[in-house]
């Protein structure tokens, strides 16, 4: 590096810190008594503090100091990623499988509970690929499908007394409905009205729950939801729900597998990739986009079923925008139409605000800043898929 | 830049780690606490309360010479965002932290099911703010609340209105959450029961600032008594001024969680002449006066609502550890059970159930300072 | 009638309010084909400030329009250099990659900046100096208060300082060219950073007297009042057709109207629904907005 670039990097460093200063001192110094500074610079301190030694970091790094360090990591990575590149498909696949079979043996039930949460958004975030990764649709009321399948097997359990692996199918089935419902007037939209279009629906599905009184009993949401049971045993311990869960995401990975190099899968690519040529090609554009709704919403209502009876409990608070918007996060940060990248996005997102419970009142900061430094990081996602174009719509 | 972002991901990882390994060394037999309150999101207000009220507990008992048997007691205060599934999360992570005692929740929508996680590891809960009647109607042997009860609640509000405002006909808004529109249904109900004529029962949603649609209605409805079911006081003030405003001159009336000092800072003078039903306290209690100073010395504020409760919640666990003599959640339980004791709020002794009864009390704003006004129980006037 | 009357000033207010946070989306929308979510946040933030300044300003002794005068200018300020400063980490570096990616990166930083305005603010709501635009006017059962004269006042001469600035000024030619296409813009010489800065800035600005707008007409902020209003505000300005100015004010005052009448004339808790109804049927007719303008599939 010379030094030229040296200076203008730590130049913009400045400017940069001297920015902050000017956008925290008003929040933290203007008081009714008057201009104080003492609190800003202790804050603007850690901050600069920070970036100063960041900044050293970078330019010892940039200068080569650091290749002791990065030579080994760099060599054992490409190392690794030989192995990993070696070896068959089969055996990576059991290797995680067997992980995961044994991971509940291994750990506490905090950790059970947080693998449940992050199974939940699999199936979750690999519906949602299907919308949005391969077909391309933006979907930001995804979530409603999610509680669609979770009332679906609280009313039924409740009123029919049917048991939850009768009531996965009809939740999956009833979610695909709602799908298709929300599906069929957004298909003229495009791009962004579709995604206010699927906000609305998703809110205005949340507000039914929430007032539909005899219906979901409303804010009180519903209570005691039985658990799943086999063969007459109920499913009591967390780890036994893990193991239900952990079935339920296998067959989802599947059936995404499948979808995804399928005929049908083609198609939603070609549709993401160029709309008007996929029609011109024959493709039926508006079946096919239906269909990428109601399948991306049946996976949803089966987590959705689960939840429910995991939680024993559902609420319209377990829908809000915020969870399609996280579930959106997923998606993208994993890299959208890659199923390990969706896993790791999930893995990322579900994980991070649990590391960071230690935080406290700082947790969701870290969060919210942390989403973006790896959007920054990676835009492309932290596992793109390997056939993705860019969307017609972005192309100037 | 790339590399740059890489660099700082790699040094945030780095950080995480290194305070991690800091927390290895604890003293050996730590009587383990935690709460469980919102304390991001639109409820972080309460939440905090609930969080500092258990605090002081912790602080007073230490002062106290701390428990036999236990070198510390050491607190976990968790996020529930009042989101069910975020709440069984900090109940799960409450569990794997072996704590033994948990005061929470705040929402009843979280309580619930986190009391559920709780007592499959027969962990002691107190909430100090769920007042929906199902918290403790569901045969759970580990759950204690020591607010009152909306079914308490609805009836002391209506006897006020029926013989002390001497009321006619009442208008009704809620914000839709499990505990506001419970409270409002059963607010109806009694008044209907009392001879009462509820003009309507109309509905906001949370989350809105603007109420001039429904206030509008309650002006052209002009009923004797307007009653605020919200979810919190920040709403409660933002209600109370957009009615002073477009000219409602029916009397105000809210309820538990509109009651905050932080409604007359921000409502000002339109605050002036509201009522609110609210757990009776003794001011000038002993318990209430170490609570208030310890309070306002650590956290700048006045106590909250339910700061009380909370800290009440907290003495009350620790008070039934010390008689026990260990954290062991059979014996705490007979011990609390057993417990009765003046502290912050009320006197606080639990019944079979779990609930501590409620003895409601009617508020109103006088000068910028909330004033007990009428006192449900002995029916009489302060 | 009078409740009608009522309930149409109601919506006058709320629509205005909508409409300017509204404006902010529709230019950012405008120009690099964004959803800001982090907009809301600007909103809260300049609320904030202006609590800040008035409070400060008044302490010192001045007459107290001339220190809402200043709260406001300054704030508009404030909230503008914010946006200039998370455009250019969050969203600048973004501009080449996905449009979703750009997306994600606006949620993080709405994210952080509500949990920013939290820590430092405290999470208890912050009162208002309410006083200084205390009163109004009544007839009967209609009343108007002046703030909200003062609000639709103000949306209007923001408005008409839009439109100018839009249409009139050579800043403005280069936005409408910069949103065309990027790439010739550039060709002929317009910066396109610059713009895009420049526009950040101006609808934040926006926001930020919205913010304080709110602030002394409902009393209090808090940190969490970006969220509820921003969507809104967004479906304002997609109703109205998304990058078009009129549009974000069309747009907020049918959002503001059917909330109000639906929750004045049917009930309260399904206002949100029929305003999202209304959003996705016009949605449904004319896909690209009310004001928006048929442009051909290749671009939308």
């Amino acid at each position: 590096m010379t030094t030229q670039e040296s200076r203008k990097l730590w130049l913009s460093c400045g400017v940069g810190l001297l920015w902050f200063f000017i956008l925290l001192w008003p929040l933290l110094g203007i008081t009714p008594e008057g201009l104080e500074f003492g609190k800003t610079f202790t804050v603007f301190g850690y901050v600069a503090v920070a970036a100063v030694i960041i900044m050293l970091f970078y330019q010892v790094q940039q200068a080569g100091q650091l290749d002791f360090v990065e030579t080994p990591i760099k060599t054992a990575s490409g190392k690794a990623k030989k192995i990993y590149d070696s070896m068959p498909r089969w055996a990576l696949l059991g290797i995680v499988l067997a992980a995961a079979i044994i991971y509940p043996q291994l750990t506490e039930r905090y950790a059970h509970d947080v693998a449940i949460s992050v199974m939940i958004y699999i199936c979750l975030g690999l519906g949602l690929n299907i919308v949005v990764g391969l077909a391309g649709l933006l979907d930001l009321g995804y979530i409603a499908f999610y509680g669609v399948g979770a009332y679906t097997y609280a009313l039924m359990s409740l009123h029919f007394g049917m048991s939850f692996w009768l009531c996965l199918p009809v939740a999956g089935l009833t979610a695909a409905i709602a799908g298709s419902i929300v599906g069929y007037p957004t298909l003229r939209m495009r791009g962004d009205y579709l995604a206010i279009v699927t906000l609305g629906f998703g809110e205005i599905v949340r507000l039914i729950f929430n007032n539909w009184m005899s219906l979901t009993n409303g804010p009180n949401g519903i209570l005691s939801i039985p658990r799943p049971e086999i063969f007459g045993y109920q499913l009591k311990q967390l780890w036994m729900l893990y193991y239900v869960i952990l079935v339920i995401v296998i067959v989802t990975i599947i059936a995404v597998y499948r979808l995804n190099f399928s005929r049908i899968g083609r198609a939603w690519e070609a549709i993401r990739e160029d709309e008007t040529a996929a029609e011109l090609m024959g493709v039926n554009t508006f079946l096919l986009k239906l269909l990428a709704y109601a399948m991306g919403a049946t996976f949803a209502g089966f987590a959705g079923a689960f939840f429910a009876a995991r939680m024993r409990f559902v609420g319209p608070e377990s829908f809000t925008f915020l969870e399609s918007a996280m579930v959106l996060s997923m998606v993208v940060l994993g890299g959208m139409g890659s199923i390990p990248g969706v896993i790791l996005g999930v893995l990322a997102l579900v994980a991070l605000p649990e590391v960071f419970r230690g935080f406290e009142l700082y947790r969701m900061l870290v969060f919210g800043g942390v989403m973006t430094l790896m959007m920054l990081i990676r835009p492309e996602g932290l596992w793109p898929a390997s056939r993705v174009g860019r969307r017609s719509e972005e192309a100037d | 830049m790339k590399r740059l972002l890489a660099l700082i991901a790699a040094l945030a990882v780095m950080a995480l780690v290194l305070t991690g390994c800091g927390e290895g060394e604890k003293a050996e037999n730590v009587l383990k606490m935690g709460t469980m309150s919102p304390l991001t999101g639109p409820y972080a207000a309460d939440g905090n309360d609930i969080r500092q009220g258990t605090e002081i507990a912790i602080e007073v008992i230490r002062e106290q010479g701390g428990i036999e048997g236990f070198d510390d007691i050491e607190l976990f205060p968790q996020d529930t965002a009042c989101d069910p599934k975020q709440a069984v999360a900090a109940a799960n992570k409450l569990i794997n932290e072996k704590v033994t005692g948990v005061v929470g929740a705040y929402c009843s929508s979280s309580t619930i099911p986190a009391s559920e996680t709780l007592a499959e590891e027969n962990i002691i809960m107190l909430t100090p703010a769920s007042t929906s009647p199902k918290v403790t109607e569901r045969g759970l042997t580990n759950i204690f609340r020591t607010c009152g009860r909306d079914d308490h609640q609805a009836p002391a509000a209506v006897k006020f209105m029926k013989d002390v405002a001497g009321v006619k006909s009442i208008f009704i808004v809620d914000d839709k959450t499990t505990y506001s529109q419970g409270l409002a249904e059963g607010v109806a109900a009694a008044a209907k029961a009392a001879g009462i004529e509820v003009l309507d029962h109309d509905h906001v949603n949370q989350g809105d600032k603007d109420y001039s649609a429904v206030l509008t209605k309650v002006k052209a409805a002009n009923p004797d008594l307007f009653y605020i079911s919200l979810q919190n006081s920040a709403t409660g003030a933002l209600m109370v001024i957009q009615a002073k405003r477009m000219g409602v001159d029916a009397v105000l009336m809210g309820q538990d969680a509109v009651y905050h000092p932080k409604i007359v800072e921000i409502a000002k003078a339109s605050a002036e002449g509201l009522f609110c039903t609210f757990g009776a306290i003794d001011k000038d209690a002993d318990a209430y006066k170490t609570f208030f100073t310890k309070y306002k010395a650590k956290t700048g504020n006045e106590p909250g609502a339910y700061s009380a409760y909370a800290f009440d919640s907290a003495m009350a666990y620790l008070k039934a550890v010390q008689a026990a003599g260990s954290a062991d959640p059979v014996k705490v339980r007979a011990e609390l059970l057993k417990l009765e004791f003046v502290g912050a709020s009320k006197t606080v002794s639990y019944n079979e159930q779990g609930d501590s009864g409620s003895n409601y009390t009617v508020y109103q704003v006088k000068d910028g300072k909330f004033v007990p006004y009428w006192n449900s129980l002995s029916g009489e006037k302060y | 009638m009078e409740f009608f009357i009522q309930q149409l000033i109601n919506c006058i207010t709320l629509g205005g309010v909508y409409a300017l946070i509204a404006l902010g989306y529709t230019m950012v929308y405008g120009i690099i084909q964004l959803i800001n979510f982090a907009h809301g946040e600007f909103f809260a933030a300049g609320g904030y400030m202006g609590v800040i300044l008035i409070s400060y300003l008044a302490a010192q002794g001045l007459h107290p329009y001339i220190c809402l005068g200043l709260a406001l200018v300054l704030s508009m300020g404030y909230c503008a250099l914010m946006a200039m400063a998370v455009e250019r980490l969050a969203y600048k570096p973004l501009r080449q990659a996905s449009r979703l990616a750009a997306l994600l990166s606006a949620l993080g930083v709405s994210i952080f900046l509500q949990n920013g305005l939290m820590l430092t603010q405290g999470v208890y709501d912050k009162p208002y100096p309410t006083e200084i635009t205390a009163g109004g006017f009544e007839w009967g059962l209609v009343s108007v208060s002046y703030m909200q004269i003062f609000i639709v006042v103000l949306t209007i001469v923001l408005l008409i300082a839009l439109n100018l600035l839009v249409f009139k000024t050579r800043i403005g030619k280069a936005m409408r060219a910069t949103s065309q296409d990027k790439v010739m813009a550039a060709l002929v010489g317009i910066n396109s950073n610059r713009v895009i800065a420049t526009t950040f800035a101006i609808g934040a600005a926006l926001a930020a007297a919205a913010g304080i707008m709110v602030g002394l007409y409902y009393g209090s902020v808090n940190y969490t009042m970006g969220f509820v209003p921003g969507i809104k505000a967004f479906a304002a300005a997609v109703l109205g057709g998304i990058g078009n100015i009129t549009g974000a004010l069309i747009g907020g005052l049918i959002i503001g109207m059917v909330e109000i009448f639906a929750a004045g004339y049917i009930s309260g808790e399904y206002k949100d629904v029929f305003a999202f109804i209304i959003l996705i049927a016009v949605l449904y007719f004319r896909p690209t907005g009310i004001m928006g303008e048929n442009v051909d599939d290749t671009r939308v």
